[in-house]
């Protein structure tokens, strides 16, 4: 991160903003860095001059724009509409009259795990955290949205199972009189049988791909539309060959599955009675 | 024994006349091509008469009892049955027509699997709207006829083929028919089953009840007082063998 | 008649029937439980900002309630203030800040409130706050420090701050913390003095309850423009900053509450249709002894809707079941208060959600049903007996 500026935990302080056009400055100004969504929300661009202060009807400072940055693809920062403003650290600390206070420090250490506990040994009212952890922590959120897909994921294949087995069980039940036919004519029952598997193993084939390419769609219309709404580069769904290979391999299973117990079913019962005899 | 020969020429309805038809025709779309299985055949049938209808198969016999039936409609021409063109109807006066008027055998019985031989039986009459009460006492009235009174709890795979045949005859008559329409009856019947079959036919009509079959079985054609005999679509032969 | 003939066949074919009604119970699970989160999350956040009866919150402006770490300076005067108006009844400020016990090693969340109008808690046993060094904790604070009612802590709100000694009064059960959290409220005055300068007269949070019967917007509206520097959020403009955070959930319900009923219609549709298929020349011969096309029509409609009904009941009691699985899952949110539920039962949904299903297995019967009754008689039974 380069040094003249230093992050702004959004939630340190309110900052009002009013744009001005104020009359040139004897003394160099301080330049600050504002997110994109604040420079089209107020019209500013790099350049211009802006008074921030720590509070509404609150005498403040003049900064200049000196960047304009885009938020970062922070699955953290997904749902907050907040904008966000970088200063340099003794700039906020003035403006906010915290004095020599910081929310936090972020260190490194040839031995992190000794400074950990150096830290925490001597240090009052402060915890130090590895960054690792922190990172776990801050993707609790997803960790439980990721447990609440996969659950819904659960039900939706259990869905999917029941229907395939009831429409394979239909299309061969349709087709009891041909089955009936192959029987009386000599065909074995494990012919019978491998001819029905193949049929569900296709159709669980070409419906697999429709399913994926469904899928691949959809996910690219989840993006478009998740990136649109929350003004985000971050990608929300993301079909990896992984998840495609799951996806196929659970459908021709279920397919198979259901094809064998649908045939096997039917050739378990005598021909003449396949016939209604 | 006389020999009628159909003509051509239409006539006043007969006081006892109860099924008439003028010129009837009826085409198929079959392949792109039309094909006529019925050309002009004239025909009447007076009330408690018992006619079969014989000739070789393709040669339009079945489809000469859907129309008369009102099962179908013709192409052209008419069936007046009670002196009501059904040819003319829609398909909801039609299909009202039916229940309360004709009752139909089939070859294949196409008695409902899921329903007892009495439920069977009550079914034109619920139908019709026939209370619950009276749809059973005349159902069990219908199979005793039949003589199938300690089957009427069966469902029709529990029941042999002549049985089953059986119950769609009381079927047929539930709503106590002007008419009764049977196509191949013996069609899937034994000699011998096909023979009770007959017997009760003949039963039937010698209390007045008009029947047409249409029939390969001799003897079934041999049981009915008049015999119409079919080619390629029209009637070649009426032969009335004796007065029903 | 007709109902025996339909409730016949669909016995005719148990596996296929079975497998019908339960695929139909699991979408129906997954529609109760999406119609439950649609508005369920809504509900259940409108009783959470209700649960005292204050309709108003007042924080920094430009913030939500505890969304950032912002304050509001002047306090007394904004209350001073907002009694001028005779619709507002009470004013319960709260300031929120950490709070420290060196002897435990352990950090809690402190509220600073005014026991006498206080709204976060509800009092478990013991007393409530009151004396300037008497504090309320949660019982998860009371296990992270080994405390009892009664106990004497020494707290601080920061290294460089006064430490004090307080006494838990009482355990309460806080309403807008997450569960697992450690909590502790302590008398308002008491925290701004701990906090310093920093905190002199600030507060995070005022709460405001508006007289029954007055109009809650037109009091916002006047806080609004009577004190600039603040935000006046009402509870229906809460609402709809909830709508715009959970538009994803309400999203996901909307969209596989959709792929569960089109899934439950399919699959009653799919079966109807084989069913009729397989029974052409028995539907033509109830056409030829005299059953209207109505009557054919209705006995397979109701077949579908026989179907789709016994599933969608079998699918509302597990939709329950899925529901509190699900449940559990997403009150893991951090941060999330522990008495928010996303799913929250409310008959008029199970009756939305059976509704629905119902009306699917209607017109799922009803197409296969036309067609086959539209069939001509004569050609079918000639195709039947070829067959």
């Amino acid at each position: 991160m380069c040094p003249r500026f230093s992050a702004v935990v959004a939630g340190f302080a309110t900052l009002t903003l009013v744009t001005a056009l104020a009359a040139a400055q004897a003394h160099a100004q301080s330049s600050i860095a504002i997110d994109e969504r604040l420079a089209a929300a107020a019209h500013l661009g790099v350049g211009d001059r802006v008074v921030l202060a720590s509070e509404p009807g609150v005498r403040g400072d003049t900064f200049v724009v000196g960047a304009i940055t885009r938020r970062g693809a922070d699955p953290s920062e997904v749902a907050r509409d907040g904008y966000r403003v970088r200063l340099h650290l003794g700039d906020l600390q003035r403006l906010l009259g915290a004095g020599d206070r910081v929310s936090r420090f972020a260190v490194t250490s040839t031995d992190p795990a000794r400074t950990l506990e150096r830290i925490n040994s001597v240090g009052f009212g402060f915890r130090a955290y590895p960054s690792a952890e922190i990172a776990v922590r801050t993707s609790k959120t997803f960790r439980v949205l990721r447990r609440f897909h996969a659950a819904i994921g659960v039900i939706t294949i259990v869905a999917s199972a029941i229907f395939l087995l009831c429409i394979l069980l239909l299309k061969v039940d349709e087709r009891r009189r041909d089955i009936a036919a192959l029987r009386l004519m000599g065909v074995s029952r494990t012919s019978v049988i491998t001819m029905v598997v193949c049929e569900a193993a296709l159709i669980s084939l070409v419906g697999t791909a429709f399913g994926a390419l469904v899928g691949w769609v959809g996910s690219l219309v989840i993006n478009w539309h998740y990136q649109g709404v929350y003004h985000t580069p971050l990608t929300f769904s993301l079909v990896t060959p992984g998840i495609l290979g799951f996806a196929a391999g659970l459908s021709i299973l279920l397919g198979l599955g259901a094809g064998l117990t649908a045939a096997t079913r039917l050739v378990r019962r005598p021909p003449l009675a396949l016939l209604g005899r | 024994m006389t020999i009628a020969i159909a003509t051509p020429t239409p006539r006043p309805l007969l006081k006892s006349e109860l099924l008439s038809a003028r010129a009837l025709v009826r085409d198929y779309p079959v392949g792109g091509e039309i094909v006529r299985a019925v050309r002009g055949i004239d025909l009447e049938v007076t009330a408690g008469e018992y006619v079969a209808i014989v000739g070789p198969s393709g040669c339009g016999k079945s489809t000469l009892l859907n129309l008369l039936g009102a099962i179908d409609r013709p192409t052209s021409g008419t069936v007046a049955i009670r002196a009501l063109n059904v040819g003319a109807m829609t398909d909801t006066q039609a299909t009202l027509f039916r229940l309360h008027n004709i009752g139909f055998v089939f070859q294949r019985f196409y008695l409902m699997p899921t329903l007892s031989a009495r439920e069977n039986v009550e079914l034109p009459m619920a139908e019709a709207g026939v209370r619950s009460a009276e749809r059973a006492t005349r159902s069990h009235e219908l199979l005793e006829y039949v003589g199938l009174a300690d089957r009427e709890r069966h469902r029709p795979t529990q029941l042999s083929g002549g049985e089953q045949q059986r119950v769609a005859i009381a079927r047929a008559l539930a709503n106590r028919p002007a008419l009764l329409l049977a196509d191949e009856p013996t069609g899937e019947l034994d000699a011998q089953t096909g023979a009770e079959i007959i017997a009760l036919f003949g039963r039937l009509n010698a209390k007045g009840t008009t029947i047409l079959v249409v029939t390969h079985d001799e003897d079934l054609a041999a049981a009915a007082a008049r015999v119409i005999h079919m080619r390629d679509g029209r009637i070649i032969a009426d032969e009335t063998r004796r007065r029903s | 008649m007709r109902r025996r003939l339909a409730f016949a066949s669909l016995r005719r074919r148990r596996a296929r029937s079975l497998l019908a009604i339960l695929g139909v119970a699991v979408s129906g699970a997954l529609l109760l439980d999406m119609v439950m989160l649609a508005g369920g999350m809504r509900d259940s956040f409108r009783k959470l900002l209700l649960v005292r009866g204050f309709q108003l919150r007042i924080a920094p402006k430009g913030t939500l309630p505890f969304d950032t770490q912002a304050t509001i300076g002047q306090a007394s005067e904004i209350i001073a203030t907002l009694r001028t108006n005779p619709d507002i009844v009470t004013v319960s400020p709260i300031l929120g800040l950490k709070l420290h016990v060196p002897s435990r090693n352990v950090t809690t969340v402190a509220i600073g409130l005014d026991g006498d109008v206080q709204a976060d808690y509800e009092l478990l046993s013991g007393s409530p706050v009151s004396g300037a060094d008497h504090i309320v904790a949660n019982q998860a604070f009371l296990d992270a420090t080994h405390a009892r009612v009664g106990d004497t802590l020494t707290v601080a709100v920061g290294y460089d701050t006064p430490r004090r000694r307080v006494v838990i009064a009482g355990i309460a059960r806080f309403f807008y913390t997450a569960a697992g959290e450690l909590v502790v409220a302590v008398p308002l005055a008491t925290l701004q003095a701990m906090g310093g300068p920093a905190v002199t007269d600030r507060v995070s949070l005022f709460m405001a309850r508006v007289r029954e019967g007055a109009d809650v917007e037109r009091a916002r509206q006047w806080i609004a423009d009577k004190i600039p520097r603040i935000s006046a959020i009402s509870t229906g403009t809460a609402l709809q900053q909830f709508d715009q955070r959970m538009g994803y959930f309400r999203q996901l319900a909307v969209i596989l509450g959709s792929i569960s009923l089109g899934v439950g219609f399919l699959l009653v549709t799919t079966l109807v249709t084989v069913s009729v298929n397989e029974r052409v020349g028995e539907i033509a011969v109830m056409r030829a002894i005299g059953v209207s096309r109505q009557h054919v029509v209705e006995q397979v409609v109701l077949e579908g809707v026989a179907l789709a009904l016994t599933g969608t009941i079998l699918g509302m009691g597990l939709g329950l079941v899925t529901a509190r699985a699900f449940n559990a899952i997403l009150s893991d949110f951090p941060g999330l208060p522990a008495a928010f539920e996303f799913f929250v039962f409310r008959p008029r949904d199970a009756y939305a959600a059976m509704t629905m299903l119902a009306a699917a297995g209607v017109l799922a019967g009803i197409y296969p049903a036309w067609r086959a009754a539209s069939l001509p008689v004569a050609e079918t039974l000639h195709g039947e007996a070829i067959a």
